[in-house]
Order: structure tokens, then sequence, then C-alpha cells
């Protein structure tokens, strides 16, 4: 098994920078994923760590060797694209063999590492067909099994569910997860789907413009973000954002009719008078606790389950309440939303998390 | 009186389509009714079958040695074809897989002399082969023609549709860039080439003017020099000048015909 190292890595393009300097250690066997919004550099910096994008500066090591001018093909990975790209004119078997054949292995060894991913896999029934032949989900396991008949040392998945159908894609979510347990090789996965990072990940790095904005385990940045965007990113429905005035040991909320939230859990209290942003999950709201908002429902979605209520004071900012018995709830029902205080988070004007 | 109208308007729709079918197909028909009569009949303007066919072979192959002059046209069109559709989509795949600011400059002219005719350029081009003593040499038909500008555009334009994601594949298998070119460009763009080759074969075949200026002996004379040549004597037999016409139309027919169904494909996208 084979970790990485990124110290500083930067990528531009002319004038423009895409990567602003990335340090990051992935540990051998890790599954670690990269997620951020469109356009955050994630896919970029895959395909600098797979060498199909130059390094601009910094320095890449694929176990301890620097691998910043090193040929894809010597890096010791495999990738696994969002088109799968297959090769069209081979079949599925030619598709998996292709780079061992390239690599003038002999024969009978190519055979028995196609044979041996389309039996992890479970392709074998498809491997004499052609790629234009199969479903999108049988082309993506394709397109995985040509990596693994490769036996890489980092398996590099650059948004490889995001062509599938929603079914598809949890069926496909638990199969690469599977894989990661059967082959314990290192894993990069990009993606823009929180989802898919929280349910896959051992470690998490969320991406914004070029920046990674934390690292960290699913769990620690769900409960415990660095800013308003890791706070923001990580969990589903989005966290709710509330601007507020420090007044003593509370928060006071004009937009929320100047009720008030206490603050007493900061160790680093926040100077009186300054403006910081109040983030309350939605699921806070199922536990109830001693602090409340009185809010007016507008609308209401029921999932069996659970149910979303989205209200708000007249004419304010409208925040998503989870709950789990709130069948009964109508619109334009008036409610005291009850939380813990000691769960809410609170950032600065900056967007840094006070604690 | 609506079922009256629809009637004649759809007897107009077939008047038109059938005059649009004759015109394009008699001119074919009668020169294979052609080859069947002597001249006299031909310029009559008979339009049936008559006799004389072997005796308009025996004619021709009496007066042209038509074996040499029929493997001068196939060796120029065959190894023209081949040179630039390997100069010409190279150029095209790089011009697409590679680009910068200097290279769009760079095709840009290069797409503003395809508005130069080449009866501007024939003289300057006469000269500068005359310089290169490559007068009266199949090089000299050969080397303006590889590097087409019109072929490099298809290609370019062939080569957005195909997929990049391929190529990065491809070199994460290990594949050079001539390699994925080789094994994997060419074969997902073969409808592109298919196309191709019927463009550029057909042009090559029925080349005229260059080789008329720049081949001066009759045992380098192409098939479309001779059939003109033929025509165009103080008293020509049509009927000689026919079959050495469906003998110059043959093999773009058949060329035309084996690559049918991947030259459509080819104009309407090949990347599937």
């Amino acid at each position: 098994m084979t970790g990485l190292k990124l110290r500083g890595v930067r990528k531009s393009y002319d004038a423009v920078e895409v990567i602003k300097g990335v340090d990051l250690d992935i540990a051998p066997g890790e599954f670690v994923v990269f997620v951020g919004p469109s356009g955050c550099g994630k896919s970029t910096l895959l395909r600098m760590i797979a060498g199909l994008e130059e390094i601009s500066g910094g320095d890449l090591f694929i176990g301890d060797k620097r691998m910043n001018d090193v040929d894809p093909a010597q890096r010791g990975i495999a990738m696994v694209f969002q088109s799968y790209a297959l090769y069209p004119h081979m079949t599925v078997r030619e598709n998996m063999g292709f780079a061992l054949r390239f690599a003038k292995k002999p024969k009978n060894e190519i055979a028995q590492a196609v044979n041996e991913a389309a039996r992890i896999l479970e392709l074998g029934p498809l491997l004499d067909r052609r790629p234009k032949d199969l479903s999108g989900g049988q082309r993506q396991r394709v397109a995985i099994g040509r990596a693994i008949v490769r036996h890489p040392d980092v398996f590099l998945f650059d948004e490889p569910l995001s062509n599938l159908d929603a079914e598809l894609r949890v069926h496909m979510r638990i199969e690469v997860a599977r894989l990661h347990k059967e082959l314990a090789t290192t894993i990069i996965y990009v993606t823009h789907d929180q989802v898919e990072a929280m349910t896959l990940a051992d470690k998490i790095v969320v991406m914004r413009a070029g920046v990674v904005e934390q690292v960290g385990s699913p769990l620690a940045l769900y409960d415990d973000p660095d800013n308003l965007f890791v706070a923001g990113f990580i969990g589903s429905p989005k966290m709710n954002f509330l601007a507020g005035v420090v007044e003593q040991d509370t928060v006071r909320l004009p937009e929320f009719g100047n009720q008030s939230i206490p603050l007493g859990h900061l160790t680093h209290p926040p100077a009186q008078g300054s403006e910081v942003t109040v983030g309350i999950r939605p699921e806070s709201f199922k536990r109830g606790g001693d602090a409340g908002l009185e809010l007016t429902i507008e609308i209401v979605e029921h999932l069996g389950n659970e149910s979303f209520a989205y209200a708000r004071q007249s004419g304010g900012q409208m925040l998503t309440l989870a709950t789990e018995n709130g069948r009964s709830l109508q619109p334009g029902q008036r409610i005291a939303a009850r939380f813990n205080p000691a769960q809410i988070m609170v950032f600065d004007k900056s967007g840094q998390r006070i604690r | 009186m609506t079922r009256i109208f629809a009637q004649l308007r759809l007897g107009l729709v077939y008047g038109a389509l059938s005059l649009a079918a004759f015109v394009s197909i008699f001119p074919f028909f009668w020169m294979l009714v052609g080859t069947t009569n002597t001249a006299n009949d031909i310029i009559k303007g008979k339009v049936t079958f008559g006799s004389a066919l072997f005796d308009n072979i025996a004619n021709l192959f009496a007066q042209v040695d038509m074996l040499q002059v029929f493997w001068n046209s196939a060796f120029l069109a065959i190894v023209g074809t081949i040179l630039t559709l390997a100069i010409s989509s190279l150029a095209g795949y790089a011009f697409e897989m590679f680009p910068s600011k200097t290279r769009e400059r760079v095709f840009a002219v290069l797409l503003l002399t395809l508005s130069i005719p080449f009866a501007a350029i024939m003289v300057p081009l006469f000269v500068m082969m005359a310089k290169l003593t490559l007068i009266n040499t199949f090089t000299a038909i050969l080397l303006p023609s590889i590097a087409s500008v019109f072929i490099i555009f298809y290609f370019r334009q062939a080569t957005k549709a195909f997929p990049h994601e391929l190529r990065d594949a491809a070199k994460i298998d290990g594949l050079k860039e001539w390699q994925i070119f080789l094994y994997i460009y060419l074969p997902v763009m073969r409808s592109t080439y298919a196309a191709a080759i019927i463009i550029v074969f057909m042009a090559n075949w029925n080349n005229y003017l260059w080789p008329l200026i720049v081949l001066q002996t009759n045992d380098n004379k192409t098939l479309t020099l001779v059939v003109s040549s033929l025509a165009s004597s103080y008293y020509p037999d049509y009927g000689v000048v026919m079959v050495a016409t469906v003998l110059a139309t043959l093999p773009t027919i058949i060329v035309f015909f084996l690559l049918q169904r991947r030259f459509v494909e080819g104009l309407t996208g090949s990347v599937k």
C-alpha cells in the first residue's frame, strides 16, 4: 500500500492560478474524497496527481518518490473517468487488458488479471461485448475493472457516479465501498455530492476556489467545521445561517424579531456588539432544548420518516427545520422551534468559526 | 375541390422530382448507351443501345496505352489519398488537441488560403516545381495536395467530437501521443476517414488542370487527361470517348459504394 504527500502544489494557466498551494497527506490504504462546488479545482488536483495536468509548483510524492515529472503510466495509478472513457472499438475484455497488453505482459497473465477483475465486478458474461452494448452501470463497472486489472498503488476516481441515475448511484456507491474493503488500496475520489463524500470517505478534503478549506473525517467535518463554507457544504439539508449581533452572553437576531440565543458554551466569546453568523443545523430542532425561536411555518415537506418545515418570522430569512414528529404541522401555523443552544455554531464576520 | 387540389399538388411534386431525377440520371444513361454506338449515331442523338461496343473498346485500346494510363491515375489517386489523409488528419488532430493562441492564428491563415482559387497560384506553383526540376513527375502532382487545408479543417472539426477523456485514459494506460493517434483516434474516427477517403480520392482521380500543366509526356498522362484529349481531337470518336469516360467513372463509383455507409456517418458525426 502506498500513501501520497502533496507539498505546496500549485497550478496556473498563464496568469490565472487555479490550485493555490495544496498541502495534504494521504495515508496508505486511505479512502480520501475531494469535495467542493463546481470549479473549485478538485478535478484539476486529481488530474495533476494522475499526471494529466502539469504541476506548476510544489511537490507530489507517491510513496517516497517525487512524481511531478513522471509519466502517468509510471506513477502506479489507475483512473476511472466520469464519462467512463472506454475505448469504443474494443470489447470489454480488450478494454480491460489494453494497458497490460501495452506493457507487453504475457497473454496468460493478462487473461488471468482480466478474469480476476471480471469476477470481482461480476462482468463475466459481458466480456465479449462492446461498450455501446452496455448500460451506464455496466460501463462504469468495466471502467473500474480496467483500473483494477493494472493493480495500481492508488485509484483515482473522477466523479465516477455522476452520469448514473439515483438508484444506480446508491448501488454503485456501495460497490465502490466494497471494492475498497476488498482491494485495500489507497483511493482518491472526486465528487461534488456531499452524500457520496460522507458515506465513502475515511477523510474528506473540502475545497473552494483552489484552496483546501478543511480536511477531516466525515463526522469531524459535520460536527466541527472550521468555517461557514464547510459548515454549509457538509450536511443535508444545509445548515441554517442567521445574522446576529453579540450582546452580553447572547446573540440578538434582528431578522427574527430581535429574539436572542444564549452563547454560554463558547470558550472564546466574541466582543460585545460584533456581527456574527449563527449556524443551526435543521436536525438540531429534532431534539428540542432550552433555546427557541418563534416562527411561522410556510411550507411543509413530508418524507415519511421525517418532515422538513420551512419557516420564518414575517418578512425575515427562511429557516429549514427537520422534525421526526411533524406530520401534523401545517402552513401558517406558529411554532416555537426549540433547540439546544450548545449545538449552535458561531462564525465571525470573515466566516471563521468562533469556538 | 380540395381533393383535386391535393392530387394536382402531388402531380406537380412528382413531376418536378421526375424532371430532377431525369436530369441527374440521363447523362449516365447516355454515357452507357454511347459506349455501344458509333460516333455518327451519337452525334445524330441516338439514345438506344447499338452494337459497336467491342469496336469502341478495341479502338480505345489501339489509340491509348490504357493499362499505363489507368495505372498512372490509380497510383496518383491512391498514393495521394494516403499521403493527404496521413498529413492532414495529423494536422487536424494536432490543431484540436494542442490548442494555443499561435496555433489558432496559423489555423486562421490556413483557412484564409481556402479563398484563393487554384488558378491564382498555378503559375507560381509551376515555377516552383520547375526550379525543383520536378516537372513531368508524379511528385509534382502529389506535393501541393498532401497538406489539404480543407481536409485539415474537416479533421479538426471532427476531432472536436472525439472524447478527450479517451486520450487521458490512453495516457494512463501508457500510450505515447503517436500511439494514441494510431491505436485509439484512428479506429474511433474511421467513419471520418471513410468520408475523407471518398472526398480526397475523387478529387485526386478527377484532378485535371494541374496534371495537364505538369505532365508533359504521354507515358505519364492520367485518365482524365486522356478522356479530355480524345474528346478534343479534330474528329472525336464519341463512342471511344464514352468507353474511356465509363472507365474513368468506375473507380470513384466503386470507392463510394464501398464506403457509402461510413461516408454518411462521417458527415453526420462519427463518434458515438
